[in-house]
């Protein structure tokens, strides 16, 4: 390990590690742009470089993009990448309050937290944890996965039936597309542009940047602007007390970031959700309120620790990022797996130290930029819209070249706009669609692995704990004003 | 204000172009005077970037330029979704004279048995096939299974008795219904849509059986026992793992890397690209990355590609018919 780190510090692989953090920040804040398009298009450029400087600029990458995120998600409500949807939901308002750099500087805070836990576990305990994550099967997904849905409804703001309904409608997009488990097309009225279903990103751009856009476009009189940031990045002493919170989030975070297919935006969203229910005043969620902040940006960035865990013990990628990670490893002819730390030594660890050097990385360079960045809000809206609509466009159809994706990203720009016109939240919407696919593929495998038998999930421990939190998590409301309801009336009946 | 706005600037043409970096070609060489290309080629792969087909597409574009087999650059475009139809569409859209090019394998053919895709055999040229290679049967290491005659012995007895991990309508669930069919077993599914959901499923035990390309599973190296190859001779890197023809099933799957053109094309373009690809198997660099993932490196023109992808289309829809 130390010699992992040694290598790294020779200048040319700090200086690959640096680009690639940077690089990453910027594309990462850039909504359109996400960190696995950046890493997809450098790729080709890491053919002709050692396999060390190789990984340390893709880790870079990795580990920017997923952090920059957090800028356009607090300054302008429009996650950079799906990974900050969450970030949105309280960095938003806090920076509509005039504390925009106050967000920003926990969200940074959070996130260089974040990362260091999970680097922790993915040092110290890589092997353990990647058995662990293997005994999930079918079952443990579906429920985990059902725990994070049914936790929509505590995220919905107001009326819970707007919520309720947006996570319908999100789900009801998802549908379209083959359907792994037949294999065959479903709701794609023959068109053979609707097979490859709507995809994450562009809906994600549409609901969020496209529709902010338009949103803009709209209103002839500007909404009054931030005020002008002060160039000082507000943290304090009294910060400690989000220890906890900060601890949690990053377990959480680096946790799921351990199960293959489930990623950095699912991480943030559970732990968000988690820190709400365990919060004595959660109505404050949604409104600017600092431990959401701090919840959503630790998970995310502990994610990638977590993600990175099967990567290198097992050669099992979690996410499309790292199976492209794993595609540049086998171009210099290197296969990630159990064999990886016995015949490339250099390169199993040289990952692990490259992850812990660009969290550290990530934190100066945003720490240096972000006063000059969170400036952004003050320019001339119009000309920012202009050339993140550009951006926007460019980011949806690069995914998979093709056009279908930015008409795609257009109309439900429209569709963001039509349910923020009729007060029915984005988040749940967005979420409705992240997650039910995934929920839906997950109970439809367990049961053809059952033959049908859904009391199997009573053989499955970990399946049933989380059915067991996401039952209480529906049933906590009532049984929460009960209890506040006994408690004044035992109050009232008082003597003293 | 303005000094801001620069910066926001520098941002936005920083992104850009990184954009336009890998794209653009990067030095045009003028070995041979051609007519064709007149400019870079568009290869157009289905799937994400970083698998197989696209790493052997990039290798083999990279080579062709480097070694100026041809006088323009091959340019990789990552297509995926739909089972191909988003990249059969492009190529649609695209040049018809062999500057818009495909890079598949024999998943083509399986979209086209089930009927997924608006695309057939006839909306193809065949340039040829670049190499390919073939996948195991693998079960974990602990298993008390440990030929694939005591795993059918068993199947037999219990049927559905065992869970395989499969992505309905992809090559691991063609290749072990068609190894099922022959020798007259059934298992359980379970769907796993990417060799990465194979290997978490098997490894946890989750799943009992699962393909994977011979140099997945060399790579993994623990906690797998591979039961039989689906090559038509024994891999020289898995000298003990026997093949099914030799254990007496008339199964054997050899998975191309495909090169696709639109049926229109011209046969003399089609010629001087399966010419340029020809050259570029052959390169040593190529040879040993093909050695070192366990492809066989080989050159089959087109027509004998186009023949082979025929018959094998056929296997495939006898199969489908049985799945569906």
């Amino acid at each position: 390990m130390l010699d992992a780190f040694s290598l790294l510090f020779e200048w040319q692989n700090l200086l690959f590690l640096f680009i690639g953090t940077a690089l990453g920040i910027v594309v990462g804040a850039i909504p359109g742009l996400t960190a696995s398009m950046l890493i997809a298009l450098t790729l080709p450029l890491t053919f002709h470089m050692d396999p060390v400087s190789a990984v340390t600029l893709l880790i870079g990458e990795y580990v920017g993009g997923i952090s920059g995120g957090l800028i356009t998600a607090i300054l302008l409500r429009m996650p950079g990448t799906p990974a900050s949807i969450v970030t949105t939901f309280d960095g938003y308002p806090m920076a509509r309050q005039g504390l925009a750099e106050r967000a920003l500087a926990l969200g940074i805070m959070a996130s260089v937290v974040g990362g260091i836990i999970s680097w922790g576990f993915l040092a110290g305990m890589s092997p353990t944890l990647a058995r662990f994550a293997l005994q999930f099967g079918p079952w443990e997904y579906f429920t985990l996965v059902l725990m994070a849905l049914v936790m929509l409804a505590v995220l919905s703001q107001g009326s819970m039936i707007k919520g309720l309904l947006a996570a319908a409608l999100g789900m009801a997009f998802a549908l379209p597309g083959i359907d792994s488990s037949i294999g065959q097309a479903r709701l794609t009225f023959g068109s053979s542009a609707l097979l490859a279903g709507f995809g994450l990103l562009p809906v994600l751009i549409g609901a969020f940047a496209i529709s902010q856009i338009l949103r803009d476009a709209a209103t002839p009189r500007q909404e009054a602007r931030l005020d002008m940031p002060t160039s000082k990045l507000p943290i304090y002493a009294r910060d400690m007390r989000y220890a906890p919170k900060l601890l949690r989030g990053s377990v959480i975070g680096t946790w799921i970031g351990l199960l293959p297919g489930i990623g950095a935006n699912i991480a943030a969203l559970v732990s968000y959700s988690t820190e709400k229910q365990l919060s004595s005043e959660p109505e404050k969620f949604g409104t600017g309120h600092e431990p959401g902040v701090v919840a959503a940006e630790s998970a995310n960035n502990a994610s990638i620790g977590g993600a990175l865990i099967p990567l290198i013990t097992m050669g099992i990628p979690g996410s499309v990022t790292e199976a492209i990670l794993i595609g540049a490893l086998t171009i210099h002819n290197l296969q990630p797996g159990p064999l990886l730390f016995q015949n490339a030594p250099e390169i199993a660890y040289g990952i692990i130290a490259a992850y812990l050097v660009a969290n550290v990385l990530m934190l100066m360079l945003m720490w240096g930029a972000v006063r000059y960045i969170a400036r952004i809000v003050q320019l001339p809206r119009s000309g920012l819209m202009a050339v993140i609509l550009v951006f926007c466009v460019t980011g949806s159809y690069a995914i998979n070249s093709s056009f279908t994706d930015v008409w795609v990203m257009i109309a439900f720009g429209v569709v963001g706009l039509g349910l923020e016109y009729c007060r029915v939240p984005l988040g749940p919407f967005v979420i409705g669609f992240v997650l039910s696919p995934i929920a839906e593929e997950q109970l439809r495998a367990a049961l053809m692995m059952s033959d049908g038998n859904l009391l199997e999930i009573f053989g499955r421990p970990y399946a049933l704990v989380f059915l067991v939190l996401a039952v209480a998590t529906v049933a906590w409301p009532a049984i929460a004003v009960r209890l506040g309801a006994r408690a004044r009336a035992d109050k009232a009946e008082d003597p003293s | 204000m303005l000094q801001i706005s620069r910066k926001i600037a520098a941002i936005g043409a920083l992104g850009a172009l990184v954009l336009a970096m890998p794209v653009g070609p990067i030095g045009v060489q003028k070995a041979a005077a051609q007519d064709f290309p007149e400019k870079p080629i568009e290869v157009i792969v289905p799937f994400k970037p970083g698998g197989r087909t696209d790493t052997v597409a990039r290798l083999i574009g990279e080579k062709i330029q480097s070694e100026g087999l041809l006088n323009q650059p091959m340019a990789v475009v990552n297509a995926d979704g739909g089972a191909g139809a988003n990249a059969v569409n492009r190529m649609r859209r695209g040049d018809e004279d062999g500057h818009t090019i495909m890079h598949w394998h024999h998943q083509a053919l399986i979209a086209m048995a089930m009927e997924l895709g608006d695309f057939d055999l006839e909306d193809f040229k065949s340039i040829g096939y670049t190499g390919g290679g073939s996948p195991v049967w693998v079960v974990r290491e602990d298993s008390e299974f440990d030929t694939l005659d005591d795993l059918i012995a068993h199947l037999k007895q219990n049927p559905r008795g065992l869970v395989e991990a499969v992505g309905i309508g992809t090559i691991p669930h063609f290749v072990g219904s068609m190894l099922a069919n022959e020798a007259g077993f059934e298992t359980r599914y379970v769907t796993a849509n990417s060799g990465a959901d194979r290997l978490r499923l098997v490894l946890g035990g989750n799943a009992d059986i699962a393909l994977f390309a011979a140099s997945e599973y060399i790579a993994q190296g623990e906690g797998l026992k591979a039961l039989v190859y689906f090559g038509r001779d024994r891999l020289p890197d898995l000298p003990d793992v026997p093949t099914a023809m030799e254990l007496g099933y008339d199964v054997s799957w050899a998975n191309p890397n495909w090169w696709l053109a639109p049926a229109s094309t011209p046969d003399e373009t089609v010629a001087a690209l399966g010419a340029a690809l020809e050259a570029a198997i052959g390169d040593p660099d190529i040879v040993e990355y093909f050695r070192n993932n366990t492809l066989q490196p080989y050159w089959t023109p087109g027509d004998e590609a186009m023949a082979d992808a025929q018959k094998q289309l056929e296997a495939l829809q006898a199969v489908a018919a049985t799945i569906n």
